[in-house]
């Protein structure tokens, strides 16, 4: 009874996810905008643990993502004539996992010392000052980044890699998302959840009630920065086939994990796919409608968000519902 | 030694390019230390100052010098606008609110710019000679930028030390609880230093145009930002003096370990110039959150 | 047997002596009182007994261990637990997470479904188990520091420093306070460290022991009664100056 409980929240976030693939293989011509929404509600969840849980925000979260899609990159790139298979993708996304969680215990453990505001400013500089390095000391390629389609063809040949650019990719966000809510459920209903918590409320009192706050904001920072690669790896070099640091460096994926999160309604499970797919849903019309100025509809949103709605959609219905129904919504 | 001697002169130019930095980042310490609000969209402001400059001299071909004043009066006035819309609605709320909503505006600011303006690099060319001090020539131009910086940043001294209203500011930083006890407006003070932060920051953009001839464009202000924050933390976030100071030690080191990195064969050294901003940035953080120049000591 | 001892604990802000040379011992199951006017250190007495703040000069003990730079959070787990003066609960968090969050990091080191079995029992105890689905935020500042009180009960500590808990409750809660404190006291064996500004009514109910501060140093130490009815304190608190 007490594990139903606890767990009742995932069966509302696994039906939806159940139904977005249903639309997306029913219908032609679906698959894309269902993959493209998927990216987002992804892409807020795994922000979420972060954002979410711990009340701190990463202004440079696009560089885990960037990372991630090096990542992938490097393998294809490297172990290309290895003749491994499928295998290459599984050795690049833990690559790919591996170089955001080191970049997030190299930034986590400087910046998760300090405070809100002070871990803000460490972070606004981390995607940036990253893409000048990869740029400046020719890192990966420099600035004309990796291009791995010509791989991608000599490994699996040509049906096979169009396969994993145009469907192999997007099933792999999916199974992302699945993982990225069931990571999130379990924290919650861990001690590391507790802990968080009252990190995010009062991060003094939570010290003096023996929390040791930085060693559950690095594992929540770790944690987020992994999903993140996992999704760079997948979203963006599987699918598009290269990597170009102007492209994965691009501040705007950091906006749009922190609107999502927030639009739905941060530290909840379900709030980044509520907010996930009203904000796909919307860029999806929007670029279309206004290609190229996502971000002057964007920014405004999320003031508005910010000012009237802190607690964002999920927040906001939690404080209507009672008992019974509460369990299923977290 | 024409090494030494490029040195040298990359030097002087850092001092002088430093005395902009340093005004370009105190308004953001002076919004810090008394809001306690992080702008973190505190380039995009920049951005403006530079945009107004370009059309300024572009359009009616009035010198940036005379400029600054404009752009003052634009950043006080949208400084008082984006308080009143926004920032008064969240004086109480937890920090991370303040971080997202000053952010979005940073980014609101800058799609603005390219919806109007369009994504392209421009630049002008104010040419009114040169000074040769030996080692290298230094266009008056950029003297003026640098005359200008110090008696804005003095004039705001002694503005904060022999009036009242300045007086009153000083009050709230030191402590907003007892200033309202003394029966200061504090919200009155929050909203005048607000503006006052966003004024200077614009003005500061005008400058900021003597040093980069064609890298006006939308997104300029994401490289001030970073700088600002490191110059920020340098002269301790919430003292508007320290970050004057910390600009010149920013342009020193700037223009000093681009001309040494220039020497490492194989690398691109102005990509790696603000890779050097960025780890100098935490670095700081990790010694000494507060400020190396004392400031805050919280 | 000796539960905490202070010597010589000294704590400076720029030039102010905020806590100056101040010594003294907490015997295990022993309940203590420190007396003082606003400003005379108390606060900053508990932060650093706390962790909250490192002394400048002198050293902590807690069972006879160093604790004088014990990282905050570590101090808990061995036995430590504190309430506020104004109360800080993690306030979008029900109440009864907020005294299980106290359970699953203090000495009792609970994991989570014991946690909140505790929680329900010393929420029960203080009277306020039918405000364990409320969030804390919307509690009544009575409540709020009821809610601390279980807080920390539920970290099962052996040290329980109080501060100004009994402020602004009016007699009967007082009673009713000192009589569960008393009691839990006895049941468990803890130490309790209470701080008072005036209350020296309640406080002759509950200490066995007393000690007063003044401008941050320790000016008195002994028994309850004979500490409070000593001129030095009551020129203090008639606001005369001491000599």
């Amino acid at each position: 009874m007490r594990f139903f409980e606890k767990y009742a929240s995932l069966i509302p976030v696994l039906l939806i996810y159940a139904i977005l693939f249903a639309i997306g293989i029913s219908f032609p011509g679906m698959w894309q905008p269902v993959a493209f929404i998927m990216f987002y509600i992804t892409l807020g969840q795994a922000f979420n643990i972060f954002l979410g849980l711990t009340g701190y925000v990463d202004f440079g979260y696009v560089a885990f993502l960037a990372l991630g899609a090096y990542g992938m990159a490097i393998a294809v790139d490297n172990l290309g004539g290895a003749n491994l298979g499928y295998g290459i993708i599984l050795i690049g996304l833990l690559l790919a996992i591996l170089m955001a969680s080191i970049l997030s215990v190299a930034v986590g453990a400087v910046a998760l010392r300090l405070r809100g505001a002070y871990f803000a400013i460490a972070t606004i500089g981390v995607n940036e000052g990253f893409r000048y390095f990869v740029e400046g000391a020719r890192l990966w390629g420099g600035s004309e980044g990796i291009i791995i389609s010509g791989d991608m063809r000599n490994i699996f040949g040509r049906e096979t890699a169009n396969f994993i650019s145009t469907f192999v990719s997007d099933i792999l966000v999916f199974i992302i998302a699945i993982l990225a809510a069931i990571v999130t459920i379990l924290i919650m209903n861990r001690r590391m959840g507790y802990a968080l918590m009252a990190v995010r409320e009062d991060e003094d009192a939570a010290k003096v009630m023996g929390i040791n706050v930085t060693k559950y904001k690095v594992m929540a920072f770790i944690t987020s920065a992994s999903f993140a690669g996992l999704i760079g790896a997948s979203a963006w070099t599987l699918k598009m086939t290269y990597v170009f640091p102007s492209d994965v460096f691009l501040i705007t994926y950091t906006v749009e994990a922190i609107v999502i999160v927030m639009l739905g309604g941060a530290g909840t499970l379900m709030g980044p796919i509520v907010g996930g797919l009203i904000y796909g849903i919307l860029k999806y019309y929007l670029s279309i409608t206004l290609p190229g100025f996502q971000l002057l509809v964007l920014a405004p949103l999320l003031i508005v968000i910010v000012v009237a709605f802190p607690d964002g959609v999920v927040g906001a219905l939690r404080r209507r519902l009672t008992g019974n129904v509460k369990k299923y919504l977290r | 030694m024409p090494f030494f001697e490029q040195l040298a002169g990359n030097l002087v130019y850092g001092a002088i390019l430093g005395s902009v930095y340093g005004l370009s980042t105190m308004g953001l310490s002076l919004i810090f230390g008394v809001l306690r609000i992080v702008n973190v969209g505190h380039g995009p402001f920049i951005m403006l100052g530079a945009f107004t400059a370009f059309w300024m001299f572009t359009l009616f071909g009035i010198a940036p010098v005379v400029s600054i004043s404009v752009a003052l009066v634009l950043g006080l006035a949208l400084g008082f606008v984006i308080f009143f819309a926004v920032i008064r609605r969240l004086i109480n709320a937890p920090e991370l609110s303040t971080l997202l909503a000053t952010f979005a505006i940073g980014i609101f600011l800058e799609e603005i710019a390219k919806f109007m303006w369009g994504p392209d690099h421009r630049g002008y060319s104010w040419d009114i000679g040169d000074i040769d001090i030996g080692i290298t020539l230094i266009p008056y131009s950029k003297i003026l930028a640098f005359i200008s910086s110090i008696i804005i940043a003095y004039l705001l001294y002694m503005w904060f030390q022999k009036t009242k209203l300045g007086a009153a500011i000083r009050a709230v930083v030191e402590d907003s609880g007892g200033a309202a006890a003394c029966g200061i407006n504090v919200g009155r003070i929050y909203a005048l230093s607000f503006a006052i932060g966003i004024g200077l920051t614009v003005a500061s953009g005008v400058l900021v145009t003597l040093f980069v001839p064609v890298g006006i464009n939308p997104y300029m202000g994401h490289e001030y930002t970073l700088k600002a924050f490191v110059i920020a933390v340098l002269g301790g976030l919430a003292s508007p003096w320290g970050a004057f100071y910390a600009g010149f030690i920013f342009g020193l080191i700037e223009n000093g370990s681009y001309t040494l990195l220039g020497l490492i064969p194989g690398v691109e050294p102005f990509s790696l110039t603000r890779f050097v901003a960025f780890s100098l940035l935490l670095v700081i953080l990790l010694i000494k959150p507060t400020g190396l120049l004392g400031g805050e000591n919280k | 047997m000796e539960l905490l001892r202070l010597e010589n604990v000294t704590k400076r802000f720029g030039g102010l002596v905020a806590v100056n040379k101040v010594s003294f011992t907490v015997e295990k199951g022993e309940a203590i009182g420190i007396v003082g006017p606003n400003g005379s250190g108390k606060t900053t007495l508990y932060n650093l007994i706390n962790g909250v703040y490192f002394p400048d000069e002198g050293r902590i003990y807690f069972e006879g261990q160093d604790i004088t730079e014990l990282p905050t959070h570590a101090r808990a787990p061995l036995g430590m637990a504190r309430t506020f003066q104004i109360p800080r609960p993690f306030g979008g968090a029900t109440t009864r997470e907020n005294v299980a969050v106290g359970a699953m990091f203090g000495h009792a080191k609970a994991s989570v479904d014991e946690a909140l079995e505790i929680a329900d029992e010393y929420l029960k105890l203080v009277g306020i188990y039918d405000k364990g689905d409320v969030e804390a935020a919307r509690l009544t500042p009575l409540e709020k520091k009821l809610m601390e009180v279980a807080r920390a009960l539920a970290m099962k500590p052996k040290l329980l420093l109080l501060d100004e808990v009994m402020a602004g409750m009016n007699p009967s809660d007082i009673d009713q306070l000192i009589e569960l404190l008393k009691r839990v006291k006895e049941e468990e064996d803890i130490s309790i460290v209470s701080m008072v500004e005036h209350l020296m009514h309640a406080i002759t109910k509950f200490a066995e022991r007393v000690i007063v501060m003044h401008q941050g140093e320790k000016l008195l130490e002994g028994p309850t009664m004979e500490v409070l009815n000593h001129p030095k304190v009551v020129e203090i608190y008639l606001g005369k100056k001491v000599v």
